[in-house]
C-alpha cells in the first residue's frame, strides 16, 4: 500500500471503506448480471454466425476469379453462395451483435436490470431459427432475388416476430430505466429500434407480400437496402463508440452538443439518401435528385460526428497500446468518417456515371459494413464479455491477431477492390473515336481478375483474425471465473457482490 | 388489396415521422438538451470515474498499474 497515490486506484477502489463506490459497482454488477443470459446466447449465435458468414464469403471470393470451383455443386453457385454470405454476415451475425451489445448498454444506461428476460431468450431463439431456415432456403434455391431480402416467406415472419418482441422488451428496460438523463446511445439505439422493424415490415408488405408494380418497387427495394445501414446499423455502430470512447479513455466526449446534433441530422436526412442506387434509373428524375441532395446532406452529421470521434481520441493515443477495445473502436470510428464522405460522393451523378454498378460498390459496402460497424461491434464484445462472464480474455496474443488480421486484411479489401472498380468503371465506359464501345465484355471481366484476386487474399487474412478471436471467445467461455487479483480488464468489487458469477 | 397496403404504409410513415417529432419535443421540454456537459458526464460514476481508463489487453497489469500511479513509481525507489 506504499504506493498510494493520491487519485484512486483501482486497488483503492476495491477498499471496503468506500461505502458509496461499493453500492455503485453492485448497482452495475446486478444490472451486467441480468443480461447475461440473453446477451450470451445473442453472441455465440452472432460468433458462429460470423464464422458460417466467412466461409461463404471465401466461397463467393474465389469463384469470382476461378470460376469452376465447386461449380458443380448446385447448393454453392456463385448466385446462392454469395447470398447466403450476405444473410449469414447481415441477419445472422451483425444483427445479433448488434441487439446484444444494444440492449447490454440500452441496460447499463438506464442503469436498469432486464426484466422478463425470457422475452429476449424466447426471441434470439426465434430469431436464429428464422435465419437458419431462410438460409438453408436461400441455398436450396428458394431466394426471392430481391437484393438484402432473399430469405424466403416461409423464414421470414419469424424474424419480424422476433424482432417485435426485442423492440417491446427495450420500450420496458427504458421505462423503468432510474437514469434522468437519456445518453446519446440511448437516442441512437430506441431510434433504431422503431426504425428497423418500420423498414422491414413495410419493405416485406410491398416487395414480397403485395409487390408494388414498375419501378416503385425498386424504390422501395434500395430504400430498405440503404436504410438497413443507415438506419439500423449505423445507429448502433454510432451508439457504440459514443459509449466504448469516452468510457475507455475514462473522459467525456469531445462535444455532447455536436453528438445530439448529429443525431438528429442522421434521423432528419437518411431516411431520404437510399434512393441514389437507382442514378440513371427509370425514376422520376425528382425522386434521384431529391436523394443525392440528402446523401450531400448526411455530410452535415457525417462531420459532426467524426470531428467529435477524433477530437475526444487527441491527446489520448497511447491508450491505444494497453486497451483491445479501444483499437477497434477508433479503427471502426475513422472508418465511418471516411466510408461515409465517400458514400455522398458516389451519390454525385458524374461520380456515379463511373462507379455504378462496379466492384466499387461492393468494397463500399464492405467499408461501412466490415471496417466501421463490424469492427466497433469486435471492440464492443471485447468489453462487454469480461464484465458479464467474470472472466479475464484468455490470450492478448489472440486478441492482436484479431486487430491486425482483420484491420490490414479489411483495408486490403477495400483499397484493392475500389482501384479494381474504378478500372473497370472507367473500361466500361470507354468509346472509340466512332463511337463504338472500347473494350468488350471479357476484356474488362480480365482486366478485373488482379483485384478480385486481392479480395482473396484480404479475405483470407480476415478469416484467419476471424478464427483468432472465435478461439478466444470460446476458449474464454470454458475458463473459470478468475480471482480477483489477475483481472487486469475488470474493475471488480468484493466478491460478495458481483452477482454476475453464481 | 393494394391500396390497402399502401394506405397501412403511408399510416405508418406518418406514425414514425410524429413519433420523431415528439420525441425531439419531449427532450426539449424534459431539459435533455440543456447543460450538455452534464449530458456527456452522465456514463461516469464514483465507480468509474472520469480519468479512469477501464480497459487494457489481458495479463498486461504492470501497464495497467503504471498508467495509473506513475506519480507514485516515479517516487517508489
Amino acid at each position: 500500500m506504499s504506493e498510494q497515490p493520491s487519485t484512486p486506484t483501482i486497488v483503492a477502489s476495491f477498499k471496503p471503506g468506500a461505502r458509496a463506490d461499493i453500492a455503485a459497482r453492485a448497482e452495475l454488477s446486478e444490472i451486467d448480471a441480468s443480461t447475461r443470459a440473453p446477451l450470451m446466447l445473442f453472441l455465440v449465435s452472432a460468433v458462429l454466425w460470423l464464422i458460417v458468414g466467412t466461409a461463404f464469403a471465401i466461397i463467393s471470393s474465389y469463384k469470382l476469379h476461378s470460376p469452376g470451383f465447386l461449380g458443380d455443386i448446385e447448393w454453392l453457385t456463385f448466385g446462392r453462395a454469395r447470398t447466403a454470405h450476405l444473410n449469414a454476415v447481415i441477419y445472422g451475425w451483425a444483427t445479433n451483435a448488434a441487439v446484444g451489445v444494444a440492449f447490454w448498454l440500452m441496460a447499463r444506461l438506464s442503469r436498469s436490470v432486464v426484466r422478463h428476460g425470457g422475452i429476449l431468450l424466447f426471441a434470439v431463439a426465434l430469431w436464429n431459427i428464422g435465419v437458419t431456415i431462410g438460409i438453408i432456403g436461400i441455398l436450396k434455391g428458394d431466394s426471392t432475388s430481391v437484393e438484402w431480402l432473399e430469405m424466403p416467406t416461409y423464414a421470414t415472419p419469424l424474424l419480424f416476430i422476433a424482432y417485435a418482441l426485442v423492440g417491446a422488451w427495450a420500450v420496458i428496460t427504458f421505462r423503468y430505466g432510474k437514469s434522468k438523463h437519456i445518453y446519446v446511445s440511448q437516442w441512437y439505439i430506441l431510434a433504431a429500434l422503431f426504425w428497423f422493424p418500420w423498414l422491414y415490415s413495410v419493405a416485406q408488405m410491398m416487395i414480397i407480400f403485395a409487390p408494388a408494380r414498375g419501378t416503385v418497387q425498386a424504390l422501395v427495394n434500395w430504400w430498405f437496402g440503404h436504410n438497413v445501414l443507415g438506419l439500423w446499423f449505423t445507429p448502433i455502430g454510432l451508439a457504440s463508440v459514443y459509449y466504448f470512447l469516452p468510457k475507455v479513455l475514462g473522459k467525456p466526449i469531445h462535444s455532447y452538443y455536436l453528438s445530439i446534433l448529429g443525431f438528429w441530422s442522421l434521423a432528419i436526412f437518411y431516411n431520404w439518401a437510399g434512393v441514389h442506387h437507382l442514378v440513371g434509373g427509370p425514376v422520376p428524375a425528382w425522386v434521384i435528385t431529391a436523394g443525392i441532395a440528402a446523401s450531400f446532406m448526411m455530410v452535415v452529421p457525417v462531420v459532426v460526428t467524426g470531428i467529435n470521434h477524433h477530437l475526444t481520441m487527441i491527446g489520448s493515443f497511447s491508450a491505444l497500446k494497453y486497451s483491445p477495445t479501444l483499437r477497434f473502436i477508433v479503427f471502426g470510428a475513422v472508418n465511418y468518417t471516411l466510408t461515409s464522405l465517400i458514400g455522398s460522393l458516389m451519390a454525385a451523378r458524374s461520380v456515379s456515371e463511373t462507379l455504378h454498378f462496379t466492384h466499387f460498390v461492393v468494397a463500399h459496402a464492405h467499408h461501412g459494413m466490415y471496417a466501421f460497424f463490424t469492427m466497433v461491434m469486435f471492440g464492443a464484445i471485447y468489453y462487454i464479455l469480461p464484465r458479464i462472464l467474470l472472466r479475464e480474455w484468455p490470450n492478448a496474443t489472440l486478441i492482436r491477431t484479431h486487430f491486425w488480421a482483420t484491420a490490414v486484411g479489411s483495408m486490403v479489401y477495400v483499397v484493392g477492390l475500389s482501384i479494381g472498380g474504378v478500372v473497370q468503371g472507367l473500361m466500361m465506359n470507354h468509346t472509340s473515336p466512332d463511337g463504338s464501345v472500347t473494350y468488350t465484355v471479357l476484356q474488362v471481366v480480365e482486366a478485373t481478375i488482379p483485384y478480385l484476386f486481392s479480395r482473396s487474399v484480404a479475405g483470407i487474412l480476415i478469416t484467419v483474425g476471424h478464427l483468432a478471436f472465435a478461439v478466444n471467445f470460446f476458449w474464454m467461455l470454458s475458463k473459470k471465473p478468475v480471482s480477483q487479483s489477475s483481472a487486469p480488464t475488470l474493475f471488480r468489487n468484493p466478491e460478495e457482490m458481483e452477482l454476475a458469477a453464481k | 388489396m393494394e391500396w390497402f397496403f399502401y394506405a397501412l404504409t403511408f399510416v405508418m410513415a406518418l406514425g414514425i415521422t410524429s413519433t420523431a417529432v415528439y420525441a425531439l419535443y419531449w427532450s426539449s421540454k424534459k431539459g435533455q438538451l440543456r447543460d450538455f456537459d452534464k449530458g456527456a458526464a452522465s456514463i461516469f460514476d464514483e465507480a468509474e470515474p472520469i480519468g479512469k481508463p477501464t480497459d487494457f489487453f489481458p495479463a498486461k497489469k504492470k501497464k495497467q498499474k503504471k498508467h495509473h500511479t506513475a506519480a507514485a513509481e516515479t517516487r517508489a525507489p
